[in-house]
């Protein structure tokens, strides 16, 4: 019987290598079922012209949607919201749950638990709950900020902090800040109680500061979970939905549509499902490269 | 031993999977959708009306769902593109016959009319629920006609309440400027012009309309007017009136929240449904207790137009044609057999006819007198246009339009701009 390099016989192998195929095969139906064939759809109806309507016909019009998409002032300025929230939310959650993190991990284990779970509370939370909640205190007439403010005289008249373009969008970071911390500070306690401590005492030996440790041996030992965690809130921020969908529905006059929301808009209220599929296809790019970059360079500082 | 048992407990698998066919009746199963319209949003008084429609129809079983005003529009544009759309659906015009009919999934249900229904069904109503070609979507059951409501004890108060015609319900534009005059002295928050979009536009459009005799669409239904003279005059009329605010971090339900409450006067989302309602208090209470007054919108000439509220059902063409005869059945015997004065009340608005089957339909709330009350409003109803086409892109413009307005564009241009892209939509 042949032998192969590794000493097993081919049919061995074969069978081995079926065995392997056979138990990836549930997980790859679901994800070609799920993810890679509306992908497909999703470009490929970004090509047509394609409505609502048992009659409807799709029609062929190549890149037109992709056209209209940047003389689209109301897509450009979901775009720049979306960056907006990225630009900010992504780098503020990070270093927020860093600091967070390497606050409570030295801590004792009981308190440590105790502010995980704090911080964890509005992740595991239901969405729609939390923002009922954070709608009531951003509220015009009732709400606790404008009552706050107004207390300590602050300001004069209420403010309409859903309702005003001024700061509807920074309200709706403020609520995603709160609901993105959670998990990376869990996964920072982890990575920073994963931190080689002989590398740690060998330093502190050789006189390194606290600073000097943190930024010379534990970063470095934590840049994989940093890696994750930008990836993660970078795809998560520019996936914005349901905030907006339910305390603003994008208003006031689109100043808080973001990409997701708007290719929610024109596809389920105005019925365009061609052109929503073209800002899919868009978001899907930006998100891909952004991506690509942020490994890239977590692999360049390993 | 082993084989045996297993052989058995196979014939056993088998024979169960095979049961429900073996015995399967005729039975058509087909399922109903409603928007929260009255009580037909409430499953223990639907539960009640589908048990005695299939007590009488017994070949026929009826499942129901509930649907939001706020989600219910996505919900079933997904279930009819994942082909799981219902067999029926009870909403209004505007949505079964000049969106889901428009774009072919409705079945005609025409032949449903007979001349008895023609004669007994109110002519505005009845034309509301065909299309231009003679199709008919829409299978009406009640009607109401949408108002607003004031709080009595605050105009009172500031002695406001001497603008309001307590009898006929009305009031003119002049009278309702001098009452939020006298009321925003008080009150910052004396109204709010929701924006936040999802429901609740009739009250807008029809204060809007309403202030300088406006109109919405053309009289033929073809093409959107909200820019007329008359209609851009009380668009810079309610932006420059102290204590009426646009508001577009509200909806339609915030707004009816707030007047409960007692922080806004008066509200511009109400009607038969809102003034019954005894959730915090006693139908006609605001939560503390003050009176609510239902009043038709303010109107230059002191004869308002209001906006109606029609709703039926209508069925979706899902392929079956035995369900399409249950649907059928269902709808004859709600909307129009001995069983529909019970359907209509559930909907806690009014009959769309006075008689169904020999059964006097025109008053079948005798002895309330909320309902009396509020039937005097009833003759105000004034054009039904939601079914223009395009009736869905513009709705939403609307709010969108407001939304600018309120945050200081140029009252002219928004309108125009608004009018442009739903006439576009319209096709006009």
């Amino acid at each position: 019987m042949r032998k192969s390099s590794s000493g097993l016989s081919r049919a061995l192998v074969r069978r081995e290598t079926i065995a392997g195929y056979l138990f990836l095969l549930p997980s790859l139906f679901f994800f070609i079922t799920f993810v890679i064939y509306p992908m497909f759809m999703c470009i490929y109806t970004s090509l047509f012209d394609s409505n609502m309507g048992k009659n409807a016909v799709d029609v062929f019009i190549g890149l037109n949607n992709y056209k209209e998409l940047f003389q689209d002032k109301i897509f450009l300025g979901a775009l720049r919201n979306t960056l907006v929230i990225v630009v900010v939310a992504v780098p503020t959650v990070c270093a927020f749950s860093l600091w967070v993190a390497s606050a409570i991990t030295d801590m004792h284990p009981a308190l440590t638990s105790m502010f995980r779970v704090i911080f964890y509370l509005p992740v595991v939370t239901g969405s729609v709950a939390v923002t009922v909640v954070w709608k009531w205190m951003y509220n015009n007439y009732y709400g606790i900020f404008n009552y706050l403010l107004k207390g300590a005289g602050l300001i004069e008249k209420n403010i309409n902090w859903l309702g005003d373009a001024k700061y509807a969008l920074w309200c709706i970071i403020i609520i995603l800040f709160t609901t993105s911390v959670g998990q990376p500070i869990v996964l920072y306690v982890s990575a920073l109680g994963n931190v080689d401590q002989t590398l740690v005492e060998a330093a502190e030996v050789d006189g390194a500061t606290r600073t000097q440790v943190f930024w010379k041996i534990k970063w470095a030992q934590i840049m994989p979970t940093t890696l994750y965690i930008l990836v993660i809130t970078t795809i998560n921020s520019f996936q914005c939905f349901a905030l907006i969908q339910l305390l603003t529905s994008g208003g006031p006059n689109h100043s808080t549509d973001t990409v997701m929301y708007y290719i929610y808009y024109t596809a389920f209220k105005l019925y365009r499902y061609g052109y929503g599929n073209a800002m899919g296809v868009v978001l899907m790019i930006i998100i891909a490269i952004l991506s690509a970059i942020q490994f890239k360079l977590g692999q360049s500082s390993d | 031993m082993k084989k045996l048992f297993a052989l058995m407990l196979a014939l056993i698998m088998v024979f169960a999977l095979a049961a429900p066919t073996a015995f399967a009746d005729d039975t058509v199963e087909i399922t109903l959708w409603t928007y929260p319209i009255g009580g037909w949003g409430n499953s223990d008084t639907v539960d009640e009306l589908v048990a005695a429609f299939e007590a009488t129809n017994p070949g026929i079983k009826v499942t129901v769902e509930y649907l939001a005003y706020a989600d219910g529009d996505d919900k079933v544009n997904t279930a009819i593109e994942g082909k799981a759309a219902p067999d029926l659906i009870m909403e209004g015009p505007e949505r079964l016959v000049a969106n889901w009919g428009a774009k072919g999934y409705m079945v005609d249900i025409a032949d449903l009319w007979d001349d008895a229904d023609k004669e007994e069904i109110l002519p505005v109503v009845a034309a509301a629920c065909f299309n231009a070609e003679g199709q008919s979507y829409e299978y009406p059951l009640c009607m109401t006609a949408h108002c607003m409501a004031v709080n009595l004890n605050r105009f009172q108060a500031v002695g406001a309440d001497q603008y309001l015609d307590l009898d006929s319900h009305t009031w003119t534009t002049d009278d309702f400027v001098a009452a939020v005059g006298l009321l925003a002295a008080e009150n910052p928050n004396v109204a709010a012009v929701f924006c936040g979009g999802q429901g609740g536009d009739q009250g807008t459009r029809a204060l809007i309309n309403n202030l300088y005799s406006g109109t919405f669409t053309d009289a033929e239904h073809t093409k959107y007017t909200a820019n007329s003279e008359e209609n851009i005059k009380a668009l810079e009329l309610l932006v420059g009136l102290e204590g009426v605010n646009f508001d577009p971090a509200i909806v339609g339900g915030d707004e009816i929240q707030l007047f409960r409450q007692g922080i806004l006067d008066m509200a511009f989302c109400w009607n038969i449904g809102m003034q019954l309602n005894s959730d915090n208090n006693d139908a006609g209470l605001t939560n503390d207790g003050d009176e609510i007054v239902c009043m038709a919108f303010p109107s230059d000439d002191g004869v308002p137009e209001l906006c109606g509220g029609i709703w039926g059902f209508g069925i979706f063409d899902n392929g079956s044609e035995a369900k399409i005869d249950a649907a059928k059945t269902f709808i004859k015997y709600m909307a129009d057999s001995a069983a529909t004065a019970d359907a209509v009340k559930a909907s806690t608005y009014f009959a769309v006819r006075d008689k169904s089957d020999d059964v006097d339909l025109s008053n079948i709330y005798e002895g309330n007198d909320i309902m009396s009350e509020y039937s005097k409003l009833m003759p105000f109803l004034g054009d039904y246009y939601q079914v223009v086409p395009g009736w869905a892109e513009a709705r939403t413009a609307w709010w969108n339009m407001l939304q600018q307005i309120g945050g200081g564009a140029d009252v002219t241009e928004t309108a125009n701009a608004f009018c442009e892209y739903a006439n576009a939509a319209a096709g006009a």
